[in-house]
């Protein structure tokens, strides 16, 4: 442990923190998972180890279907169509010649007499799986929630469909025989140890990231940079990999098979399992085959009945399945995010120790100009903002205020590219930019939200990796860059800790922290003070004051509190009904009457009008 | 693996009683290893059938067990219809000692563990399963018992050719094998004998309309004097009511899965329809008597013929163990593939000179009035059966 200390010390390790605790923490189940097997090859018989390779089977199939579901939060039905797909192409390419000639007569010559060893099969297999995977997860990417699980109970069906269809080549509804059993314990063990590695390491990754960044808010991560598409699409392929991988071994371990063995019933076993365990981390995966497994081989010996312990045990056949759904429930019942919910083993992150942070301070930013050019955007009717044009430079702090439904948040979604408007365009740095909020945030607008868009389920630190991965080369950079933008905002020691853990004015500094992550020209922050007490307001101006000093970026912010926007900002835009009625310095904008009559009604402003103090400005 | 499909209630005939496990002090003890589905969709068809099987071991036991000298262990574990488990426990049963193995009555399961047993030469009995392709998949253990889809083929078609029929219309749906390659099997048997085929029609199961099939029948221009078709339950009822409804009267045969007794209840409109079933329980048979005796013995009648066909399996290793003279498995499995003319309950069962899926008789049954007369009782030649 001291000489893991020191390594770390030093400014980037050989790999990131956080691929250095995943990898950490594969290895372990990887080590479960071989003492289970080598416990089996010494001490159990052959029918031991038929149960633990089948075991190592479904847990490379349930890992895939965690890689996906477990990231994006889209609960897949499909994946046993993979696995399905995955056994049929590896039957028909292992399968010897002459029992082909018989089997199946009408197979097409190029798929006919290959006679792959199991490995050389398994290859082609994999590299199937990326083509098929690509195929059938581009029509998904294009769906959210439960409509993209619709569509992966569609897929099931549909390759159900074809694999019955497909008479010459998969013996359509017939057993499908003759594949030759190579797969034993240390295959399935090896392969599935791959896909433990894989699916601990992939949570890390910045598709990773940024699909479980997506699954907790999707707007929050589309203004962090994340083109949750993108991410989604590299989930479900990798998903599809390793089903198809399980579905390589299944084929061998059966020697027969139908397509029912890939429909409904495999489904749902897998799902079972993975619910039982936790679907949000491969430590659940792992878990919920473990347990499910054990149970059934466990209840299964007492089910025939017998002498035990001096009692007379009564045959109970049904038992398993008895046992078993009520485990279920129990668990769904008492522990609804599965036996280890949301949380890995973390081995290395137990110990509290934090990536280091990166010494060398914030660049500051070049000379830039954000610009709204007669912006409008209508809602059905309603305009909510009408024919605005503005223009912030960087190195400023600028305040937009007006009354409740002046449109400013509008204003705001707009200048972030994540509302389209109605008539007008934004550029940024001269150029024209059409919305589309991850490509803006790439581009240097970072944003915070009125109602706090964190992502509740990542710790606090993988919060801002997650932006900081957009900007940064790595991820070792990207972690550094984090836990600084976290030290600046005094979150450091929470960096460890689930988001939803923190108090509410902790959350919008980390929004803070995560925007200033993406390395922004310009910081728009709608409301960032709100629901803080003086303290914490005081604390923010002075952070954000700190913050355009050092590196020289442009602020747009829009708030309620009047003392913070008087004493922070050097220009202040004022709207109403959608349109800019003021626009200049705090002392301009306080004596402007149309200012004051949107607040305090044109009584007030005439009779301050009148006032000789106050002239025109 | 015919009446697979048809909805048996099941009946958990094993809950009721303990294993067979009776430690008689005589003699020898064998080990029969029973993986068979006690719980999930295959139950239906397990059961009965190892109720069957159970009381004709119960009945040898009583006389000193097989040959009388091997008392039975019949050890059963349950597959949970399910193929991987199937495989497990076939495994366990064999390192518990199996010298005879019993399996589903599907064809996957059965070949998974028949892939186990085929090494060791330990002889592999499948329960009911009847799809023809199942011995060929596993090798020279695997047995099939009840009449495999293409005996029954060839008894219909047997009979058809004997009644003057010339030209056939087979209709069959890629969904099950049993409905793909039945008819086909027909077909195969009918034009060797002289028939012709003069249509084929496909439909999908649970198809509600028929019209398409039914126009292209009526449009023929060589009209068929039969329909052949494996079509059942809810294909079947649907596609006879819009044929005689179309006007259409040309004779329809089936084959097993059409002896329901929803079928039976369609009356007048399934008059003349011909089909199969395992054995026909005529007055004075040796199936009546079965019936009545296991009756007592189960406390409720047989629900079909896969009772009997599991005793008859426990009859067959009867005489096999006799004939083998030793409880060496591959000795017991020589003993079966040479079974010649072995009168069980149903009529005499042969599998010399098959590829190990029995011939036994078939009883052709006619649907007359509302009740399933039977018409004759015929054993196809073995050079009659096509290869499946």
């Amino acid at each position: 442990m001291v000489a893991a200390a020191r390594t770390e010390s030093k400014p980037r390790g050989f790999m990131p923190a956080a691929f250095r605790n995943a990898t950490a923490d594969a290895l372990c189940m990887v080590a479960v998972l071989l003492l289970v097997a080598l416990a089996a090859f010494f001490f159990g018989g052959v029918a031991m180890q038929r149960v633990v390779t089948y075991a190592a089977i479904m847990l490379t199939a349930v890992l895939g279907l965690q890689i996906f579901s477990g990231n994006s939060g889209i609960v897949s039905f499909g994946q046993a169509a993979f696995v399905g797909l995955g056994a049929y192409a590896t039957g028909i390419l292992t399968m010897p010649a002459a029992l082909q000639r018989t089997a199946l007569r009408d197979l097409p010559q190029f798929l006919a007499g290959h006679e792959l060893s199991f490995f050389a099969a398994l290859a082609l297999v994999l590299a199937l799986a990326v083509f098929i995977g690509l195929l059938t997860g581009t029509p998904l990417m294009r769906l959210t929630g439960s409509s993209a699980s619709i569509a992966t109970l569609a897929m099931l069906i549909i390759v159900y469909t074809l694999l019955v269809a497909g008479r010459e080549i998969t013996r359509g509804s017939q057993p499908f025989y003759g594949v030759p059993r190579e797969v034993g314990l240390w295959t399935a063990a090896a392969v599935a140890s791959v896909a433990l590695i894989a699916a601990r390491l992939f949570r890390e990754t910045s598709f990773g990231l940024a699909s479980r960044a997506a699954a907790n808010d999707e707007r929050g991560a589309a203004a962090v940079g994340v083109d949750q598409r993108i991410a989604r699409l590299v989930a479900w392929v990798v998903g599809v990999i390793a089903a198809m991988a399980a579905g390589a071994m299944m084929a061998q371990f059966l020697g027969a098979f139908s397509p029912r063995d890939f429909y409904f019933d495999l489904g749902f076993t897998m799902l079972a399992m993975l619910i039982v365990g936790g679907m949000t981390s491969s430590l659940g995966a792992f878990a919920g085959v473990i347990v499910t497994i054990v149970v059934i081989e466990v209840v299964r010996r007492f089910e025939g009945g017998g002498e035990m312990l001096g009692l007379h045990l009564p045959v109970l056949f049904g038992l398993t399945q008895g046992v078993l759904a009520i485990a279920m429930i129990l668990v769904i019942w008492r522990r609804p995010t599965g036996l280890f919910g949301e949380r890995e083993l973390n081995l290395l992150r137990r110990s509290g120790r934090t990536p280091e942070m990166a010494s060398a301070p914030p660049r500051q930013v070049g000379a830039d100009r954000l610009v709204a050019d007669h912006l409008s955007r209508r809602y059905a009717g309603v305009v909510a903002v009408d024919d605005v044009s503005l223009s912030f430079e960087t190195d400023s702090i600028t305040g937009i205020i007006g009354p409740n439904g002046a449109g400013k948040t509008t204003l705001l979604n707009m200048l972030a590219g994540d509302v389209q408007p109605s008539a007008g365009t934004v550029s940024v740095g001269g150029v024209q930019r059409q919305a589309s909020a991850f490509r803006f945030a790439r581009s240097g607008i970072a944003r915070t939200f009125q109602n706090i868009r964190v992502f509740p389920s990542m710790t606090v630190l993988e919060n801002v990796v997650v932006a900081a991965r957009q900007v940064e080369p790595d991820l070792a950079h990207a972690e550094a860059a984090a836990m600084r933008e976290l030290f600046r905002m005094g979150l450091d020691k929470f960096a460890d800790q689930p988001a939803a853990r923190l108090a509410y004015g902790q959350r919008r500094r980390l929004e803070v922290a995560r925007a200033l992550a993406l390395k922004p020209r310009f910081l728009l922050l709608d409301e960032p003070a709100a629901g803080m007490n003086a303290v914490e307001t005081a604390e923010l101006v002075s952070i954000l004051s700190a913050v355009r000093a050092e590196r020289r970026i442009g602020v747009v912010l829009i708030e309620h509190d009047m003392r913070l926007v008087m004493n922070l900002c050097e220009r202040i835009v004022v709207i109403d009904h959608g349109r800019v009625i003021a626009d200049g310095t705090p002392a301009d904008v306080q004596n402007n009457p149309a200012v004051i009559a949107a607040y305090l009604g044109s009584r007030t402003a005439r009779a301050k009008a009148a006032s000789p103090e106050n002239q025109p400005a | 693996m015919p009446s697979l499909y048809r909805l048996h209630r099941a009946a958990l005939y094993a809950a009721a009683f303990s294993i067979a496990a009776v430690s008689m002090a005589s003699a020898e003890e064998i080990i029969i290893g029973a993986a068979t589905a006690q719980t999930g969709v295959l139950a239906p068809y397990d059961q009965p059938a190892l109720a069957g099987l159970r009381m004709a071991l119960d009945e040898l036991n009583a006389k000193g067990g097989l040959a009388g000298k091997y008392t039975v262990k019949l050890m059963i574990k349950d597959t949970r219809s399910d193929t991987a488990q199937t495989a497990t426990v076939a495994q366990e049963l064999i390192d518990a000692g199996a010298k005879i193995m019993i399996t589903p009555c599907d064809a996957d399961p059965s070949i998974s563990a028949g892939q186990l047993t085929q090494p060791l030469g330990i002889p592999t009995l499948t329960l009911c399963g009847s799809a023809p392709v199942l011995t060929g998949a596993v090798g020279d253990v695997m047995f099939g018992t009840y009449p495999a889809d293409n005996v029954q083929a060839t008894a219909v078609a047997d009979f058809a050719v004997s009644e003057g029929k010339k030209k056939v219309f087979l209709l069959t749906s890629p969904d099950t094998t049993y409905t793909a390659n039945l008819p086909e099997y027909f077909g195969k048997v009918f034009e060797k004998k002289g028939g012709a085929i003069v249509g084929r029609g496909t439909f999908t199961m649970g198809q509600p309309d028929f019209s398409a099939e039914i126009t292209n029948i009526k449009g023929l221009a060589d009209k068929p004097d039969l329909i052949m078709t494996a079509a059942y339950e809810p294909d079947f009822p649907a596609f006879i009511q819009q044929l005689r409804g179309a006007g259409v009267t040309i004779p329809v045969y089936g084959a097993d899965a059409i002896g329901t007794p929803t079928i039976k209840a369609l009356g007048k409109l399934v008059d003349g329809v011909v089909y199969t079933a395992a054995g026909y329980a005529e007055p004075g048979s040796k199936l009546e008597a079965f019936n009545a005796a296991f009756t007592k013995y189960a406390g409720h009648a047989p629900e079909s013929t896969y009772e009997v066909n599991g005793y008859e399996i426990g009859l067959i290793l009867d005489q096999a163990v006799k004939t083998a003279g030793s409880d060496d498995p591959k000795a017991i499995r020589d003993a079966i593939a040479n079974l010649k003319d072995f009168e069980g309950i149903t009529g005499k069962i042969t599998y010399a000179g098959t590829n190990r899926m029995p011939l036994r008789p078939v009883a052709l049954m006619r649907y007359e009035g509302g009740e399933g007369k039977h018409v004759e009782t015929l054993i196809p030649d073995a050079s009659d059966v096509p290869a499946p």
